[in-house]
């Protein structure tokens, strides 16, 4: 490979890092990643938390309001993922899906606070996509052979 | 396209440790649009989690309403503390509710006290 091709190579990936502007800082056992995305002329932003055992993700949608807050883990029997609802909503709304599915990909506890209005699939699918994106490149997600990584 | 690269991100947040009690404590304190939030674990997870509110009314001496609405439910040092944050955010003058999450080793009061004084200390409010 030659040096120009690798030079632009690595411009690229500076570029990328700029356009997310994610803020990433690990102090102690936590580590904590927040950053924001423009998806059709709606911002979104990000705020995950990572415990040893157990994630909190905030999702906002244009505004920083707390929205509604999940709580989601795999149970009895057979680790089958349970969500309930902690804070404000019922368990169709938004964010209970998200919760549910974030469960099953990082194998960990979640909770989840999300804003997004209900009735907005492709919002939610934006946003899920978004996010789960993010938990692979940090490497919280469960590997495809199974097994967590902790 | 947002071609800001300078834009803070919207919440504020603050992450320190210490150590209460021989027990090495992390906290985190998030501003949001409409509430704080406070996470202090010694566990590695969040714990339980409460709700702490002002109730609107005329009367002058403000009330507030503290209640978990994930985990234990018996432990009434958590309540308290809970209680005990909301006050001080009131009193300086917000009335934005606290979702407080405590994931601890020990319940005495000494933490407790240990883990609001270092909010307190830290506060966004």
């Amino acid at each position: 490979m030659d040096s120009e091709g690798l030079e632009k190579e690595i411009e690229e990936l500076k570029l990328q890092e700029k356009k997310g502007d994610v803020h990433a800082y690990a102090q102690g056992q936590l580590q904590i990643t927040s950053f924001s995305e423009l998806v059709n002329d709606v911002c979104l932003h990000f705020q995950i938390i990572r415990f040893p055992k157990q994630i909190y993700v905030w999702i906002g949608y244009n505004s920083v309001k707390l929205g509604h807050m999940y709580a989601a883990a795999p149970t009895r029997p057979n680790n089958v993922v349970s969500v309930t609802s902690i804070l404000g909503g019922a368990s169709d709304n938004t964010g209970s899906g998200i919760a549910h599915r974030l469960v099953l990909k990082t194998g960990l506890n979640i909770i989840l606070a999300c804003n997004i209005p209900k009735n907005s699939p492709m919002l939610q699918t934006e946003a899920e996509k978004i996010l789960i994106q993010k938990l692979i490149s940090l490497g919280y997600t469960k590997s495809r052979l199974g097994g967590t990584t902790l | 396209m947002n071609t800001n690269s300078t834009t803070k991100f919207p919440v504020s947040q603050l992450d320190f440790s210490l150590e209460i009690k021989g027990n090495e404590t992390e906290i985190v304190i998030s501003s949001y649009e409409d509430h704080f939030m406070v996470i202090a674990t010694q566990i590695g997870a969040m714990g339980t989690v409460l709700y702490a509110r002002k109730e609107e009314g005329v009367s002058i001496n403000a009330t507030f309403n503290v209640s978990v609405i994930f985990g234990k439910r018996d432990e009434p040092m958590l309540v308290a503390c809970a209680r005990q944050l909301i006050e001080h955010v009131s009193v300086s003058g917000s009335s934005k509710p606290l979702v407080l999450s405590l994931g601890l080793k020990d319940h005495s009061a000494e933490t407790l006290k240990g883990i609001i004084s270092a909010v307190i200390d830290n506060r966004m409010w």
